[in-house]
């Protein structure tokens, strides 16, 4: 199968401020309808399937989801159960189209099996090129994007997060210091402090 | 087992509604003319992110013969939101309801005119679950993300101007910067 060259960023459109979007839906193979809702009570089950893409640190939220049969709402609407069982994904990232799939096929390799591999066409994670290339083909690109925060990335806002509590725990000691030791707790306090800055 | 859409403290909105036939275009432009900056989704505090896609027909590798048409052209809407969808969606009915109504009313069985408690209802009925949801961070609100970034940018603005401070005015300064906090 002979599939397109790939454009290594995203259109403007998927993209607010550092958040960049993929959203992806993929023909399953006739197994797939078991194999997903097995792996998504699985992961629901045990968490911490999931743990490699939390250490990723450039995820911010993704979600998976089997679409056999869409909501019907009456006439003129035709279509209420589809032909095959589509896996839709979605994901919110930080940095480029090209950089989140190359990350996550070299870190995610196995996982990535487990996701895609009972997609129809899927290639394999690695070599990076085809799967970008599978990637690219089923994805869907938006009409509006919108991230409530688009200048942080994921570890700015884990850093954030843990910075506020050891601020708001040393400015609770430092009201209760005499002015001459404060410099010194200042100073402990910064250095304790000083990578989540 | 927690919920399929729920990540912590988060929950993985998505709606599926079938466009109109003849209106996905007007659609369409109406959703890419809703600037980054003038989003109307930052007039819903609960929302971390969110998306709006016309989805033309389920995408299928070339030369496949799995072509699955959806009939119409369908509106996907999705939203990474803190606590409950239902107060979630009164809020989007109430916060955002010129947007919404001219968003759904062009979608096939969308109560007209597109607003309040029925509009509410049809985003309900035409809700898909999700398989699994993840977030990075699950326990923390947007609310509560803003205000730590926002008092991460104060402290390392305070960090540099303290190094010009004369010890005691240091510590005077900080404790009415973040003192309260």
């Amino acid at each position: 199968m002979k599939l397109p060259a790939v454009s290594p960023d995203a259109p403007p459109r998927n993209v607010a401020g550092r958040s960049t979007s993929i959203t992806l839906f993929t023909t399953q193979k006739w197994w797939g309808r078991f194999w997903m809702r097995f792996m998504f009570t699985a992961t629901r089950a045990a968490p911490k399937t999931l743990e490699a893409m939390d250490g990723l640190s450039f995820i911010s939220f993704a979600s998976w989801s089997l679409i056999r049969e869409l909501p019907y709402n009456g006439p003129p609407q035709t279509v209420r159960r589809l032909r095959h069982p589509h896996l839709f994904f979605e994901v919110s990232f930080n940095g480029s189209w090209a950089q989140y799939i190359d990350s996550s096929v070299r870190v995610l390799t196995t996982g990535m099996y487990t996701f895609w591999g009972s997609s129809r066409r899927f290639p394999g994670p690695l070599p990076a090129g085809p799967f970008q290339a599978f990637f690219k083909v089923h994805e869907v690109d938006c009409s509006h994007y919108y991230c409530a925060y688009p200048e942080a990335t994921v570890t700015i806002v884990r850093s954030a997060l843990r910075l506020e509590q050891r601020l708001d725990m040393f400015a609770h000691r430092a009201a209760n210091l005499p002015e001459e030791r404060f410099d010194a707790a200042w100073a402990a306090f910064l250095e304790d402090a000083q990578l989540l800055l | 087992m927690r919920s399929p859409n729920v990540a912590g403290r988060t929950y993985s909105l998505m709606i599926w509604t079938p466009i109109r036939p003849g209106e996905q275009d007007a659609l369409r432009a109406y959703l890419e003319g809703l600037g980054e900056g003038d989003s109307p989704l930052a007039k819903l505090p609960r929302t971390h992110m969110a998306r709006w896609i016309v989805v033309p027909d389920m995408p299928v590798a070339p030369g496949t013969d799995l072509r699955d048409p959806l009939g119409s052209h369908f509106l996907l809407f999705t939203a990474n939101l803190d606590g409950d969808v239902d107060s979630y969606l009164h809020e989007l009915v109430v916060s955002i309801a010129e947007q919404a109504a001219a968003i759904w009313g062009r979608c096939v069985g969308c109560p007209q005119p597109a607003e309040g408690a029925a509009l509410k209802a049809y985003l309900h009925r035409n809700q898909v679950d999700s398989g699994v949801a993840f977030a990075a961070y699950p326990q923390a609100s947007v609310e509560q993300i803003k205000g730590a970034l926002d008092k991460r940018a104060r402290l390392v603005d305070f960090v540099v101007r303290a190094q010009e401070m004369a010890p005691g005015e240091r510590r005077r300064e900080f404790l009415e910067e973040f003192g309260g906090s």
